[in-house]
């Protein structure tokens, strides 16, 4: 059995490339599985999927621990250690990473598995005039790793997938156009049997204080702690030579994720600011800029 | 016959989509609502002729559900956790009507505190509601069980509806092959519902669920619904070979995987056997004789096939994904009950609880159940349902919980004492009337 986990940001469409890397192999004749994880959150957040391609049937469900191929959309992710791309890594057999060069994230991320890599980013700006869904590139990166699907059964899968989306059919061609230059592109990983998990240890859940065995939030505002600035997509900077000190935005954040300085001047909470780019559509004089926040996209 | 790849939930609604169904009440919720949005498209595309209407709540939309099938329309239904709690008193009055349907549950653990991942006590609360009661563990079993719950519930040796569970995420959410059956073989399946004996018509008026204060009358229905349900297993045994014949597929009351010479066998339902499959796979691949029995029809309980299927093994350890507080696993206190009478019942039997709110299962854990099976005799006091969780998960959860404290720096003293808090709510109170008494 071949396991596959699949990292983006909700908009990446890693759900989609699951699914994309699912019908592909059930075309290809073996036993398969798809799915994602839903959390309670939204675009820009961390998201995964996970697809599992076998010759015999599946008896193995929901998220993958150990997988063999590890799938990145986009490296910011490393920086955030709740996205847990690089979980299970020590027995994985290869990483693709969406970048043109992967040495330095290998280095400064201390990835283990033989890394692959190929800038579908760039191939998707290329092709479509805007950084889009990443779903056919990263897709195709993990279908041709997997060393078992072939140029066929990818483009099947992808026309096949893109048809339940609301998508032209100009756009279905360019998607089939970036898998296969994708595919061709990278070479089969050469996967090795995962070992059997160590057994691990056994707790006994005790009887505790009603103050820990109800959920209960005792420490109120702890919210903070939730760096909600992971899931911004763009950035908004203020120029402070434009910026008339007129507080719009200050008033208009919803997520109260800006303060004022001394002179008036909005300061933005990069840990929360949600990048809903509101304060820059209220602001009068076009002080705030948009700045693409990853480079996935 | 197609083979496509299809969530759980899209399995559901090809079930709905080949019975031909009349009538489709539904409302919303988390994990269900692809079914209800999958049927709600078809039947916006003209492809089910069936009548798709949205509801304000499950309460309303089951007994519109139950109100249907007394007029005759083929129904299905859909709902989750907190909707069919919510849904509960209609269940057992649609129940009590004795009509026929089919209602899915995506199951979903419940609140509080509220969550997203599965687990079985949303369905066993309905367990005592008069349905017969059948739980999935393929994308495949959701479809073909729908075809068989009608079956089952439009036989009149049964005439109580069917309420067929899939696990959230695991199955709702999972997309896997399923074999779509053609049309014209499900007609041969499952002929039109035949409705003439629930006798309404407008034209004939009848009163339906009408008060019945005389006690003994009203025994007499309640025992009625207990023998239907009893009547459902030679139903379901009959639509099994039928099913079988023409779709080559065959599911029993439990299924038994790999019992044959097995001295110690793991009970479980839903689609977390799969892992438990898996497990008796490595434990054999070992050369240990250990076998799974999985729960698939849960009401009528198939205690005479699990008292067969169990006698004569030395260990049985119940891994059930829910908990009765206060007593542990439902389904091992329903085993338990089954294997009584049985003169040569395992002398072990024991009871977990795990995968609630949807908490994974590894190899660990099924490995430290066969380790305590293997280390328990015959006589050993009663223990109580051991909650399975590795040290990692648990130290993960006192993170949480430090996480939820106030620091204690913080901890302002609170009034205790409760003329204190009075005297304080009184101040209060008088102050905001501004001194007006
Ligand atoms: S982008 Fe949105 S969240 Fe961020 S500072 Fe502007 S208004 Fe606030
Ligand atoms: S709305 Fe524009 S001008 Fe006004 S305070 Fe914000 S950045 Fe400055």
């Amino acid at each position: 059995m071949i396991r596959i986990r699949f990292h983006g940001r909700g908009g990446h469409g890693v759900k989609t490339a699951s699914r994309i890397l699912g019908t592909a192999a059930f075309l290809a004749g073996f036993e398969t599985q798809d799915s994602p994880v839903y959390g309670a959150e939204r675009r820009g957040a961390a998201v995964t999927a996970f697809a599992r391609i076998s010759e015999t049937p599946i008896r193995e469900r929901g998220m993958i621990a150990q997988p063999d191929l590890i799938v990145l959309a986009d490296d910011t992710l490393l920086n955030d250690p709740a996205a847990g791309v690089l979980v299970g890594q020590e027995t994985a057999s290869a990483i693709f990473l969406n970048a043109a060069d992967p040495a330095p994230l290998v280095a400064q991320y201390h990835i283990a598995p033989p890394a692959r890599a190929f800038d579908v980013t760039a191939r998707t700006r290329e092709l479509l005039g805007r950084p889009s869904a990443l779903s056919a590139g990263v897709a195709s990166a993990a279908a041709k790793l997997c060393g078992c699907i072939t140029e066929a059964n990818l483009e099947a899968a992808v026309r096949e997938e893109f048809s339940h989306l609301a998508v032209s059919p100009d756009a279905v061609t360019k998607n089939v156009e970036i898998a296969l230059s994708v595919f061709a592109a990278l070479e089969p990983a050469v996967l090795s049997d995962v070992p059997r998990a160590a057994t691990a240890e056994m707790a006994r859940v005790p009887y505790v204080d009603p103050v820990l065995g109800a959920s209960t939030v005792y420490n109120s505002g702890n919210a903070e702690q939730r760096h909600t600035g992971a899931w911004r997509v763009e950035r908004p900077v203020i120029d402070a030579g434009l910026c008339t000190r007129c507080g719009l935005c200050f008033v208009e954040c919803p997520d109260g994720a800006m303060s004022l300085d001394a002179t008036g001047l909005p300061l933005v909470d990069y840990d929360h600011c949600k990048g809903c780019m509101i304060c820059s559509h209220v602001c009068p004089v076009d002080a705030i800029t948009h700045q693409p926040e990853t480079a996935a996209w | 016959m197609s083979r496509q790849l299809l969530t759980g939930n899209a399995a559901a609604a090809w079930g709905a989509r080949l019975a031909d169904v009349d009538y489709i009440p539904a409302f919303p919720i988390t994990p269900q609502t692809e079914i209800i949005e999958t049927l709600a498209a078809w039947s916006q595309a003209g492809e089910l002729p069936g009548r798709f209407v949205t509801f304000d709540g499950e309460h309303s939309m089951l007994t519109a559900a139950g109100a249907a099938a007394a007029a005759g329309a083929r129904t299905f239904t859909a709902t989750s956790s907190q909707g069919l709690l919510f849904g509960m008193e209609s269940l057992y009055t649609i129940s009590g009507w004795r009509v026929p349907l089919v209602l899915v549950n995506v199951s979903r653990g419940l609140s509080a505190p509220i969550t997203l991942g599965p687990d079985h006590n949303d369905v066993l609360a309905a367990r005592d509601a008069g349905f017969v009661q059948i739980h999935a563990e393929t994308c495949q079993e959701v479809l073909d069980s729908i075809l068989m719950g009608y079956r089952i519930a439009e036989d009149r040796r049964v005439s109580v509806p069917v309420l067929v569970n899939l696990d959230g995420f695991y199955l709702s959410f999972t997309r896997e092959p399923v074999d779509v059956p053609d049309e014209a073989a499900v007609r041969e399946f499952l002929p039109p519902f035949d409705f003439e004996h629930l006798g309404f018509r407008a034209s004939r008026p009848i009163a339906q669920g009408v008060a019945v204060l005389e006690g003994a009358t009203y025994s007499h229905f309640r025992y009625q619904m207990h023998r239907a349900i009893q009547n459902a297993a030679a139903v379901h045994a009959e639509a099994t070979v039928e099913f079988s014949r023409l779709f080559g597929r065959s599911y029993a009351a439990i299924e038994q995987y790999r019992v044959e010479d097995a001295d110690t066998v793991l009970v479980m339902a839903g689609s977390f056997a799969a892992k438990g499959k898996a497990a008796v796979d490595q434990w054999r691949a070992d050369g240990r004789r250990v076998g799974l029995l999985r729960l698939r029809v849960v009401r009528p309980f198939p205690a005479a096939e699990l008292a067969a299927a169990l006698s004569g093994r030395r260990a049985v350890g119940v891994i059930d994904q829910n908990l009765s507080p206060g007593v542990g696993g439902i389904f091992c206190q329903e085993l338990a009950a089954a294997l009584y009478s049985v003169p040569d019942r395992p002398p072990v039997l024991r009871s977990f609880v795990t995968g609630l709110g949807g908490k994974d299962i590894s190899q660990s854990e099924f490995d430290h159940v066969l380790s305590v099976l293997d280390a328990a005799q015959s006589g050993d006091p009663v223990t109580d349902t051991e909650l399975l969780m590795t040290a990692a998960e648990w130290q993960q959860v006192q993170g949480r919980l430090a996480s939820a404290r106030r620091p204690v720096e913080d901890n302002a003293p609170l009034p205790t004492d409760s003329d204190d808090v009075r005297a304080a709510v009184r101040a209060e109170f008088e102050d905001a009337r501004g001194g007006v008494s």
